[in-house]
């Protein structure tokens, strides 16, 4: 068994050995694959509680993976927010001295999270400027509030 | 902090307030399997496989070599222990068995209904004889698909 602690490192494996079969547009379809039939849990959030159902996914994948963050969901003003400030899966991957973490592993959070929220008509932006670093900042909005 | 009447809801947590154990992780992985075998074909899901094992697993190879079974048990008892797991170990005539009676991945497969392949347990046949390969060592993993149990053996190879 591969362990549930262990899988962030084979996940990015994963992306390196599609990237290698087919460039990363192998990967991309991979990642939408992936948000298609593995995220069905922050859609049916989603599609049952609004950003609600996103404060409720994120709740519980984030405190299992012992991140450090700061999640505001404000409902009056239609906003949900994260501010990643040590994400677990990227600081592990900077952890390890042997491999290197794929070139693009965290933009699979772009591909992933926006084709679930998108066609409920949320506006879904994550600024991975500073990734590298572990940290970043996710921000889901209704699309009237902007 | 919650106020749930002005409708704003704050989680603000550090990363020593939670123990890191997301078995969610078992489903993404047991769907990127299920891909492999789909899009290039099982033997492109071993290459992977076998990729993972040269290089995540590098280290637990080296202290195969240089520690011998102990090693490998000591990994096995962590993971298992950690994931609540229901097996046992035992090292006898040189032999390690690791026989899983109830297994935590499968287990939590089945719970949230991503057991997407059958072939999931092919990451313990190929991960383990990549890593015992690069030791010198030996492996074997009986199972039944999807039933949540096996019996993983690890020998020394004869040189």
């Amino acid at each position: 068994m591969i362990s549930c602690t262990e899988f962030i490192p084979a996940y990015s494996e994963l992306f390196k050995f599609l990237e290698a079969q087919g460039g990363k547009e192998a990967v991309v379809k991979f990642w939408e694959s992936l948000s298609d039939k593995f995220l069905t849990n922050l859609h049916d959030l989603t599609a049952t509680k609004g950003l609600a159902g996103c404060f409720e996914y994120w709740s519980h994948s984030l405190t299992e993976e012992a991140a450090d963050f700061r999640m505001t969901l404000d409902e009056k003003k239609g906003t949900f927010e994260i501010e990643m400030r040590h994400c677990p899966s990227r600081g592990r991957l900077n952890e390890l001295k042997h491999i290197e973490p794929y070139e693009h592993y965290c933009e699979h959070c772009d591909v992933l999270y926006r084709r679930v929220l998108e066609p409920f008509g949320f506006k879904y932006n994550i600024d991975l400027s500073t990734c590298k670093d572990a940290t970043c900042k996710l921000t889901v909005e209704k699309e009237s509030s902007s | 902090m919650l106020d749930p009447d002005q409708g704003l809801r704050v989680l603000d947590c550090k990363a020593i307030d939670h123990e890191y154990l997301h078995k969610d992780f078992h489903g993404a992985l047991c769907y990127g399997i299920k891909y492999l075998d789909d899009h290039f074909g099982p033997e492109a899901t071993t290459a992977y496989l076998r990729q993972v094992g040269r290089s995540y697993f590098a280290p637990l190879s080296q202290q195969l070599r240089g520690d011998g079974l102990a090693a490998l048990e000591k990994h096995w008892r962590e993971i298992f222990t950690k994931e609540g797991g229901n097996f046992s170990l035992e090292i006898q005539d040189g032999v390690l068995t690791l026989t899983v009676h109830e297994c935590p991945a499968i287990d939590h497969l089945k719970k949230i209904n991503q057991l997407f392949t059958p072939r999931f347990c092919e990451t313990t046949v190929v991960v383990n004889e990549t890593v015992c390969g690069e030791a010198g060592y030996k492996s074997s993993c009986h199972y039944e698909p999807g039933q949540g149990r096996c019996v993983q053996k690890f020998w020394k190879e004869r040189e």
